[in-house]
């Protein structure tokens, strides 16, 4: 029976290559969307990832470094650092803000970073020093290139000229990117005293991240403490809310319209053959085997469809950042999987209304009344 | 009623109720024994087709039992009719109703594949068939390759796959010309005879007559009077008592295909009595006396 249920969905192969390419580029759009926001969320917490911090603390209340403003006084640090089982703790300065070049404003997060510090600086330098000195920052390249700047170019970051000392790489996104300054330099255009944002805390050989937050959170009073990774689960959270709405919209869009190409192409492929259907169904073949033969035909319009969108994808995720390197797109085995049940609940969906049709075929219409 | 064959008890159809009741078929009984061709006729509306819908299994009685092999056909659950339609009956149509996506081999294999035979099994089986029917060079034709004689041929290739005690045709030559038509007779007739299957035919073709061994007339629901069957004494061709010309003789009843055969009949009865004397009184009572026009009424 699958033989036919293929034979008969294949015949008129136009029909099918339309079908399967609709639901292709459906199923592309919830995966490409899917992935260009997984790509620039992986780019929103890149710094959290990189900084090299087992610890972080931060002002009490304050789980995020997004939507959020972190306060603590400096001698925070030295009392983090108290702790047993800390081996370093380093404080950083941090805030949104705009680097400005050549007439244009680019979003950046901006962090303030102790010189020579062993946590919290620049990372993957591609180009010049590894850290920012007075007068000096450090941008990513993606924004340079973009801005047609270079290592000694002049920029505004927080309203002041500094000069560019270094490149790092993949810290850019479409909607973001990460700027290092001196601290003293962030300290002076912030001004309003002997402030912190952050600490980012290093833990000794043999300690777990979980039991020194515990300690520190016992020891040391107005500060939350948070691991590396519930920081960056919590941040994570905070995108994912900020974005669920939109994600869901283009989701259910990318989906229905899946749906009801799937679902035209079989309800098409099986009205078309009523006759033969109920021909069968005289024959003997039962309603079930017929449901098979439907749901079968939309499970290969889906599976086809599902296959050319993945592939459209990981293609479009390895050409785009060739040409647009703050165009980032992580396709992730989870949002494969999650498209992967969805488009197999499509077919399910879309095979209800042909095999409704084929329940009420009577093979006693296929004979001629005499 | 049970054994070998088709047996139809006093069977009747009434669709609706009150008022609005109709009923298709009224009281009929007939037995098909196997191996035997049996013609049904009838005007439009006569009852034909829900007749060989319940012989089909595809329509249950509403009085009256129908057994296939001792199997009592109208007693058995719904659930339980699909797979005997496969296994018992051989399906024929007028328009012939191939799967087009399918080739000829494929179209006939998947009747007995359905049955639970092998994929291989059933190839092989089918391809026999389509062997045996002459189709053994169209094995990987699309149907719409094919002739109407060549696609009746596989449909009736598919009808019998399953090997089935019962092949029912409706209409079997309507869409063919002479020759395939003939064609088509002569292979219902040797799977009758030759492979023992009964074989109902619903037809409106006269020319199905010549293969058929009983012609069954129904009319309102009902087997109607026996269409008399005579032979012409004078050609030998076949006619039909109530449409012939005729002419009695000697107290006998003799019918013509013309009125041509008629005058010569009647110039000289005694040359043609004395060069059938077998058939000298067997021009009227041949209807009743020749099997091959056996008929039957309620």
């Amino acid at each position: 029976m699958f033989r036919l249920a293929l034979s008969n969905l294949v015949q008129n192969k136009t029909r099918f290559l339309i079908s399967v390419g609709g639901v292709g580029l459906a199923l592309t759009l919830v995966l490409f969307f899917r992935a260009v926001f997984d790509g620039a969320e992986g780019r929103l917490t890149v710094y959290i990832d990189r900084a090299g911090a087992d610890v972080w603390v931060s002002q009490e209340g304050v789980r995020t470094m997004h939507m959020s403003e972190s306060a603590l006084p400096a001698s925070v640090v030295e009392e983090v650092r108290a702790v047993p089982g800390v081996e370093q703790a380093i404080p950083i300065l941090y805030t949104e803000g705009m680097i400005e070049a050549n007439g244009k404003d680019y979003i950046v997060y901006v962090f303030g970073v102790p010189p020579d510090a062993p946590l919290g600086g620049p990372s993957r330098i591609t180009d010049g020093a590894s850290a920012p000195g007075p007068g000096e920052t450090i941008i990513d390249h993606a924004i340079a290139s973009k801005a047609g700047l270079h290592v000694g170019d002049q920029v505004t970051v927080l309203g002041r000229e500094l000069r560019i000392a270094g490149l790092t790489s993949g810290t850019s996104s479409l909607v973001s990117s990460v700027s290092f300054v001196s601290m003293e330099d962030f300290a002076r255009v912030r001004g309003g005293g002997d402030v912190i944002s952050f600490v980012l805390v290093k833990v000794k050989p043999g300690e777990t991240p979980a039991a020194v937050s515990s300690r520190i959170a016992e020891s040391v009073g107005g500060v939350t403490v948070q691991t590396r990774g519930e920081f960056a689960s919590q941040e994570r959270q905070l995108i994912g809310d900020m974005s669920a709405d939109i994600i869901t919209i283009m989701n259910t869009a990318g989906y229905l319209t899946g749906l009801a190409v799937v679902a035209l192409t079989i309800y098409i492929a099986t009205v078309g053959r009523r006759r033969e259907y109920g021909v069968l169904k005289a024959m003997g073949v039962r309603n079930s085997r017929l449901y098979r033969i439907v749901l079968f035909q939309a499970l290969l319009t889906v599976g086809v469809g599902l296959v050319t969108g993945v592939t459209l994808t990981l293609l479009l995720s390895v050409l785009i950042p060739r040409f647009n390197e703050l165009i980032v797109l992580s396709v992730s085995m989870a949002s494969l999987l999650r498209v992967t049940v969805i488009s197999a609940l499509i077919a399910g969906v879309a095979a209800l209304l042909p095999a409704r049709q084929l329940a009420g075929l009577e093979p006693v219409a296929i004979i001629r009344r005499g | 009623m049970s054994g070998e064959g088709l047996h139809i008890d006093h069977v009747t159809k009434r669709f609706g109720s009150g008022d609005a009741e109709v009923v298709a078929v009224r009281d009929v009984s007939l037995e098909v024994a196997p191996g035997e061709v049996v013609l049904i006729m009838g005007p439009s509306g006569s009852g034909k087709t829900t007749l060989l819908l319940m012989l089909g299994a595809l329509l249950k009685p509403t009085e009256g039992t129908i057994t296939l092999d001792g199997l009592e056909l109208s007693s058995l659950s719904e659930n339980r009719l699909p797979d005997i339609r496969l296994r018992h009956f051989g399906f024929i149509f007028q328009d012939f109703n191939l799967l087009s996506a399918l080739n000829v081999l494929d179209n006939v294999s998947i009747a007995a594949e359905l049955t639970g035979s092998s994929r291989k099994a059933a190839r092989q089986r089918a391809s026999a068939l389509l062997d045996d029917l002459g189709l053994g060079r169209r094995l990987r034709f699309s149907p719409e390759k094919l002739s109407g004689g060549e696609k009746q041929r596989v449909a009736i290739a598919r009808a019998l796959v399953n090997d089935p005690a019962l092949i029912l045709a409706d209409e079997p030559t309507a869409n063919l010309d002479s020759s395939q038509g003939h064609e088509t007779m002569r292979l219902l007739r040797e799977i009758a005879k030759n492979r023992g299957r009964s074989v109902i035919i619903v037809s409106h073709d006269q020319r199905i007559r010549d293969i058929a061994d009983r012609v069954l007339w129904l009319e309102d629901g009902q087997f109607k009077e026996a269409v008399i069957m005579a032979v012409d004494p004078v050609c030998g061709m076949a006619v039909e008592g109530n449409k012939a010309v005729s002419a009695e003789w000697d107290g006998v009843t003799f019918f013509f295909c013309s009125r041509g055969c008629q005058q010569e009949f009647l110039s000289s009865p005694g040359e043609f009595l004395s060069a059938s004397s077998s058939t000298s009184k067997g021009a009227a009572s041949a209807s009743a006396g020749d099997p091959r026009l056996h008929l039957r009424g309620t």
